[in-house]
């Protein structure tokens, strides 16, 4: 063959080979800021898919992980600096805090809710500001009530206790055996929150009404709850607890000091995977008597729950918007999202309806089973109002938490909730 | 000689001595002894019969191996190392001219000046790290050893500055007077006779600046995003703690192997640092 | 040949001086001139300083005049995030623990500095050893050392409570962390125990400038210990001490890191300080004014603690 013809021939040959429709600039690079996953197989898988992406998309992607408390001083000095990352994770109702910062991707997000069954009602709230998607959905942290089995065997409780009052007299059995129950009140972002904000709704407390404009925590639901919480922790949980941030807990659990606690699926999926390291007390492994209760027993006014939502948002700085939007919708597409979501083992659920059907929740221990649909109970901060800044702000002050911090400390009830109420005032009113 | 009575010597010397010994150094010895310990009894409950806090029956390296094989902890060093050594070059620099100027030579707004420098230092980096990042940007320092090398002698210089002030003062004026007479410039003396009788207190400033860059944490993590580019105190809080789970093995390893170069570097100069100071304080 | 020999500019004399020696070229000759020699050498001060500090710091200023929050420009509002923060129970709650923990952790490590510097002015074997050891607290990046003390605190696994416990001196665990005042002098505790190094070496050296025959006459005048210490040693170590203690107050003041890691300002805002609040404020909340505001309360009484040490150093000087 000529020369010339074969260099051609080989030349076509290998554009299409590559298969690579370059689309953006040599030497584009996407940069996506998230947490340090608290399942590290998922950070791992996602560095997997960094490279594929990068060649799907014609572009380098890389992702860069941080702790979770370091991704708000990240994104408040890019955003006020106008230059770094091109996407960064969203934790809670961030998107309205940062609303006039972040690109509307609802030309992302629609499409994908409505082939994948809709989203959770948790991000309607939360990631959505004004009817504009501006965070692009990605996932649930879900939480449940982790048990030890046979510590409540121990003492003839076959099943989780259903109402506040059962579970105060469950405990007060188990603390009396030195077992008690463990819950965080510490100032941390996760296990605080997802505790005191749900015990206050299940009394009829709330921060303010439907409208999000008038404070009305100081109820007798409030009163109520705070009292309740105050005998709850005497009898029954470890009293340590105040000190406590998201670790803990799952330290003691895994340690055989206490035998229930709100949490993510982490105590469980962790003691499964260390399995010859985390033993009770006969040298058992301790993920076989470990036990999820779906919910937190019922209150008074109902029985509420309250998960932490993430969404990747794309920052209004980027020079690559395009890309970002492209990048998200490869994130989401069935295989890759899919294998990321097993990854998880029901750590973190899925966004949307679809993800409830997915093979792995049967092929997964009966235990996390529980986290299946549990995305559809969560709440948001500020409920019954509107998840806007305003309730944000009052949750980075702990207003909540510290309400019933003090209240278990000794400052009676009604001076608590007042002062919650005068500081939620300052915020909401003032 | 003041004469002092043996029992006199143990109650007021050996015994407070070792308390202090002991009490500064317990912490060290803990972090040793659980970056040595197996998983498996780091996760022991306080009341367990074989809880042994104090030893291990099983040390184990497997943390630090962890540390250097699945982390990106040898280029965290090496970046710390970096961006301290020359910070402190840059502080010692301007500390030493600014210090001499003040010091020695007399012009307009001398103390004004001096004073404004030393105000600098009051304001905390949680306020600045803010407005920072824009002029970072605006330098396209982002992500470079570069932002961190520029930005930490601001609170560097003020303090060697004042050092060295205060050392300089102490030096007495004949020594560059003679110099002078001699037939060398103002400048010249100050870099030939001056500079070398102040190497005690150059020394002491630059250890001090050195450990203070070593030490911070909020500007590094606002202004380098790349793992490796990470430095110490960043990279083992982001990597060793993942939500709700720390492996305190590799945090403790990390902590000391992080704390053992400028320990070094301490122990080489730790005299200097003694006599080097007493120069500054009579100022 | 002319050779200048003092006063700069002023009152050059010809002085012929029949010694070979480089003669001062005419471009080096400007360096003689103090201002200008002054100039050159705090040029790169003033430079550094000026980008990185003056602008950020007149942001800072404006940013606590205006009620920007992150990704909004904001507006000016006056004294508005001030008298905000003034009213607000948790500030207040801040304001009292950062001059309470200030307070306290000054007088410890001034206290125990000292005794510790005149313990190591003795010789003794091992003294060097014992002098760089002893500097270990402070060279450990404060996020890593307290986080060590913070799992010796931990409610759960307390190496203190365990010690305490096995030997009898407690029945039921410590609330080091969780309780409110116990939250506060544990981080009081941690706080001496990295500042204290400093303190000691720092005033190790004063010690070592301390002529020994003063001690000496001192005790063939009759004085025992105690008064040696009072009459001869502390009125040479005054000045390195206020030094000293003027930089650990700044430093102590300002913290961050340390209740950060130790505590988050918990529990119930029991721990929290100026710098943290102000943090939590500005970076969590995105409220930047108010949080800016926050960090410059600090500015005065800094400000003032600072002056009240120049002026002192200057009425010694004189």
């Amino acid at each position: 063959m000529e020369r010339r013809a074969f260099i051609k021939l080989t030349g076509i040959a290998g554009i299409l080979a590559a298969r690579r429709a370059p689309a953006f600039a040599q030497g584009t690079k996407l940069h996506i800021v998230r947490w340090v996953d608290f399942i590290p197989e998922a950070d791992v898988e996602l560095k997997r898919q960094a490279p594929e992406a990068s060649r799907a998309l014609g572009a380098e992607v890389t992702f860069e992980f941080i702790n979770a408390n370091d991704l708000q001083p990240r994104i408040t000095a890019a955003i006020q600096s106008g230059s770094g990352a091109d996407i960064i994770q969203m934790l809670w109702n961030w998107p309205h805090l940062y609303a006039n910062a972040l690109v509307d991707v609802s030309d992302v997000a629609e499409p994908i809710g409505k082939s994948q069954g809709g989203f959770y009602d948790i991000f309607s709230a939360s990631a959505k500001v004004g009817g504009k998607w501006l965070s692009m959905p990605h996932g649930v942290g879900a939480n449940a009530v982790a048990y030890r089995r046979s510590l409540f065997n121990e003492i003839g409780v076959k099943e989780f206790p259903k109402t506040w009052d059962e579970y105060r007299d469950v405990g007060k059995k188990l603390k009396a055996k030195g077992k008690p129950i463990g819950q965080a009140l510490g100032h941390s972002f996760g296990d605080p929150p997802t505790f005191s904000y749900p015990f206050l709704w299940d009394f009829g407390g709330a921060e303010v009404d439907k409208t999000g404009k008038k404070v009305v925590l100081n109820s007798k639901g409030s009163v109520e709850a705070v009292k309740f919480l105050q005998a709850f922790w005497k009898d029954a949980c470890d009293e340590g607890g105040l000190a406590w941030d998201d670790t803990n807990n799952n330290r003691a659990f895994h340690a055989g000091e206490i035998s229930a606690t709100l949490n993510g699926a982490s105590i469980y999926i962790v003691a499964k995977r260390q399995k010859d390291k985390i033993k009770d007390d006969k040298g058992e492994p301790l993920w076989q008597d470990i036990e999820h209760a779906a919910l937190m027993p019922k209150g008074p006014a109902g029985q509420f729950a309250l998960y932490v939502p993430f969404q990747h948002s794309i920052m209004k700085y980027s020079p690559n918007q395009k890309l970002a939007k492209d990048f998200l919708k490869w994130l989401h597409a069935d295989a890759n999202y899919g294998k990321w979501f097993e990854v998880n083992e029901g750590y973190s659920v899925g966004s949307t309806k679809k993800w409830e059907d997915n093979p792995m929740w049967g092929k997964i221990d009966k235990p996390l089973q529980v986290f299946r649909q549990a995305a559809r109970a969560s709440l948001m901060l500020g409920h019954p109002g509107p998840a806007s800044a305003k309730a944000t702000e009052a949750y980075t002050k702990y207003i909540i938490v510290d309400m019933f911090a003090k209240g278990v400390q000794g400052m009676k009830a009604e001076d608590a909730v007042k002062w919650a109420e005068s500081e939620l005032k300052k915020i909401y009113e003032g | 000689m003041v004469i002092e009575r043996p029992w006199k010597r143990w109650v007021y010397f050996y015994i407070p001595l070792t308390v202090f010994v002991i009490g500064t150094l317990f912490p060290f010895y803990w972090m040793l002894i659980t970056a040595i310990r197996p998983d498996a009894e780091l996760y022991r409950s306080w009341r367990a019969v074989n809880n042994t806090p104090f030893w291990t029956l099983n040390p184990t390296l497997e943390h630090f191996k962890d540390l250097f094989a699945k982390t990106t902890f040898p280029h965290w060093l090496w970046n710390t190392f970096f961006i301290a050594v020359i910070s402190t070059g840059i502080s010692l620099f301007c500390g030493l001219l600014a210090g001499y100027a003040l010091a020695r030579l007399k012009f307009p707004m001398a103390g004004a000046l001096g004073t404004s420098i030393f105000v600098t230092y009051l304001v905390p980096p949680t306020l600045l790290f803010i407005p920072l990042a824009d002029i970072i940007r605006n330098f396209q320092l982002g992500n470079t050893p570069w932002a961190l090398i520029l930005t930490y002698p601001t609170f560097l210089i003020p303090f060697c500055t004042w050092l060295l002030m205060g050392y300089f003062k102490t030096i007495p004026k004949e020594l560059e007077e003679c110099a002078r007479i001699d037939g060398a410039t103002r400048f010249g003396a100050m870099l030939r006779i001056i500079f070398p009788i102040a190497v005690p207190g150059i020394l002491s400033a630059g250890i001090f600046a050195f450990t203070l860059s070593w030490n911070e944490f909020i500007y590094a993590l606002v202004f380098l995003s790349s793992p490796e580019r990470k430095t110490v105190p960043v990279g083992v809080v982001s990597e060793m703690i993942r939500g709700d789970i720390y492996f305190w093995g590799q945090l403790m390893a990390g902590a000391l192997l992080g704390s053992i170069p400028v320990a070094l570097v301490y122990s080489f100069f730790v005299e200097y640092y003694v006599t080097g100071l007493t120069g500054s304080v009579k100022g | 040949m002319k050779k200048p020999i003092a006063g700069g500019t002023n009152g050059t004399v010809a002085v012929a001086l029949p010694r070979p020696h480089a003669r001062p070229s005419r471009g080096l000759r400007f360096l003689e001139s103090e201002r200008l020699l002054a100039v050159v050498l705090l040029a790169p001060t003033v430079v550094l300083l000026g980008t990185f500090i003056a602008y950020p710091f007149v942001s800072g200023v404006w940013l606590s005049l205006s009620n920007t929050s992150v990704g909004n420009i904001g507006h000016f509002v006056g004294l508005h995030n001030f008298s905000k923060a003034w009213d607000d129970s948790i500030f207040q709650q801040a304001f009292r623990n950062t001059f309470f923990y200030t307070f306290w952790a000054t007088i410890f490590k001034l206290a125990l500095g000292m005794w510790l510097a005149l313990l190591l002015n003795r010789s003794f074997r091992g003294k060097r050893l014992v002098r760089a050891s002893m500097l270990l607290p402070f060279i450990i990046p404060t996020v890593l050392s307290t986080f060590a003390w913070r799992w010796m605190f931990d409610p759960t696994f307390s190496v203190l409570n365990w010690l305490l416990y096995r030997t009898g001196f407690i029945v039921n665990k410590i609330p080091f962390l969780s309780d409110g005042v116990y939250g506060m002098w544990c981080a009081i505790v941690v706080n001496t125990w990295r500042g204290m190094p400093f303190f000691a070496i720092t005033l190790l050296a004063g010690l070592q400038t301390i002529n020994p025959d003063l001690h000496e006459a001192a005790s063939l005048d009759g004085a025992n210990g105690w008064q040696r210490f009072w009459r001869v040693t502390w009125p040479l170590l005054k000045p390195v001490t206020l030094v000293v203690v003027v930089f650990s107050i700044i430093q102590t003041f300002s913290d961050f890191q340390l209740i950060y890691v130790l505590t988050g300002g918990g529990p119930a805002n029991s721990t929290h300080l100026l710098a943290t609040y102000a943090y939590q404020v500005g970076v969590a909340t995105g409220l930047l004014g108010e949080g800016a505001a926050i960090s410059l309360f600090m500015l005065p009484v800094l400000f003032i603690v600072v002056w009240v040490q120049l002026r002192y150093l200057r009425r010694l000087e004189a």
